[in-house]
């Protein structure tokens, strides 16, 4: 858990642009710099571009995830959508319910990271989708996902679901909760259409 | 009982062993192959011949050639992007996304043909050798491109300069120039800060590879020189002051 909030916050923290979504804007002002030769200026601005249409196709993202997860309410006031420029690509997160039970969503969309992350997740001799008392791997609407669950130290475990797409990975953090909690939480995301969008 | 088993376990491991057995195994599948082809006769004969040269031993067929890829043209950038256009205006967002990459991937291979025509033709010389030239765009990252070109003089002298991301020398320049001070005192130094052109260097040796003169340039991008069989330190100093690095540094759009 510690190691996943980490790399979050890295996440978060880290090459941050703060894309205004003005994607008519930049992809003109590439169309510009193209025409008159300047070419590096043609390309800063398609890289906007990029960043924009990552803002955008998160709060997309956002608008299909369920407004609520079994009985825990979004907090659609901590909704986030980040792109970053460089390897980590854009990162989406919707949390639901109260600090006492709490359910996240986090998308990490068009990372190259990732890529190697799920040849790793899909290769079992490496250790990724293995089974032992704490991993698993389950479907999900038909996507192969990893489950893990971490002990809360109450008795109850911390469960996270990981599901890998091509260049993005979409994972599910649910804290004290029963592993059929989970899953049938999972089962309220609509995975069709955010891959359909996010890849 | 004991007495039994042992003296058998010998025999089996005997036969199991018997280094000339693979040979026996070899002959006894040729002759059955020259029994089988006599009786098939003339007929079959030319099709076992014909399916020889297109199996390999393990029966799979081996490629004997064919037309290849053909070298498509880099991404026309103008298309692309009204494409990312039509696919927005479309609520596409995906499709728009591929298209602006694509557009990047159009944008980068140009700048890269732009700055490979503006490098010398001819270094200490060293002819270049064009077959050589790459462009590679990885899509990702701050400038994310990388240029290579090769001069050699087809015998043993040879340099590559390598334009933009390298991830292979990021971690000796972040620590020569982005930490505290760090600077070799032994005998035989192999890594040393220079100069080139007023830009800040660093020139290594090692006897399997020649030199290595590296010049970090503004945000994200370096030039490197490989240079093999080159005679001293000065001979690379001098190829690598041929080179614009400023013309360089203002097309890659570095400050």
């Amino acid at each position: 858990m510690k190691h996943t909030t980490l790399f979050f916050a890295f996440i978060f923290f880290t090459t941050i642009v703060f894309a205004q979504t003005d994607f008519k804007g930049e992809v003109a002002t590439a169309k510009t710099s193209y025409t008159s030769g300047k070419l590096e200026d043609a390309h800063f601005a398609l890289q906007q571009a990029l960043g924009d249409l990552d803002i955008i196709i998160g709060k997309e993202v956002l608008k299909l995830l369920p407004t609520q997860l079994d009985s825990l309410n979004a907090n659609t006031n901590s909704d986030n959508v980040t792109a970053n420029v460089g390897f980590i690509g854009a990162t989406i997160h919707r949390d639901y319910g109260s600090p006492e039970k709490k359910a996240e969503i986090e998308i990490i969309s068009n990372s190259p990271l990732l890529g190697t992350l799920n040849a790793f997740l899909n290769t079992p001799l490496i250790g990724g989708m293995m089974r032992d008392e704490n991993n698993k791997t389950v479907k999900v609407q038909g996507y192969k996902a990893r489950l893990e669950r971490t002990d809360a130290g109450n008795g109850k475990f911390n469960y996270k679901l990981d599901v890998p797409f091509s260049s993005s990975l979409l994972t599910l953090n649910v804290d004290n909760s029963a592993e059929s909690e989970i899953l049938g939480m999972a089962n309220k995301i609509p995975f069709q259409d955010v891959a359909k969008l996010i890849q | 009982m004991k007495k039994i088993v042992l003296p058998m376990l010998v025999l089996c491991g005997m036969l199991v062993y018997k280094p000339c057995e693979a040979q026996l195994l070899k002959k006894i599948k040729d002759k059955v192959n020259q029994v089988a082809n006599k009786t098939t006769g003339n007929n079959d004969n030319t099709q076992t011949s014909q399916t020889d040269n297109t199996t390999s031993n393990n029966g799979k067929p081996t490629n004997k050639g064919g037309a290849g890829l053909k070298n498509t043209p880099p991404p026309d950038v103008n298309q692309q992007m009204t494409d990312a256009e039509k696919a927005y205006d479309a609520n596409k967002y995906s499709d728009a996304r591929y298209s602006i990459q694509q557009a990047l991937i159009g944008v980068e291979i140009q700048l890269g043909r732009e700055l490979l025509k503006s490098l010398p033709s001819e270094v200490n010389g060293l002819p270049k050798d064009t077959t050589q030239d790459k462009v590679v765009s990885t899509q990702w990252g701050w400038a994310n491109m990388t240029i290579q070109r090769v001069y050699y003089d087809g015998k043993e002298k040879q340099l590559t300069t390598t334009i933009g991301n390298n991830g292979l020398y990021a971690g000796l320049v972040n620590m020569y120039f982005n930490n505290a001070y760090v600077q070799a005192d032994a005998n035989q130094q192999n890594v040393k800060q220079t100069k080139v052109k007023d830009y800040k260097a660093l020139i290594s040796y090692e006897e399997s590879k020649g030199y290595t003169l590296i010049v970090p340039i503004g945000q994200s991008s370096m030039i490197v020189w490989e240079c093999v069989n080159f005679a001293d330190e000065n001979e690379v100093m001098n190829a690598a002051a041929q080179f614009d690095i400023d013309g360089i540094k203002k097309k890659l759009g570095e400050q």
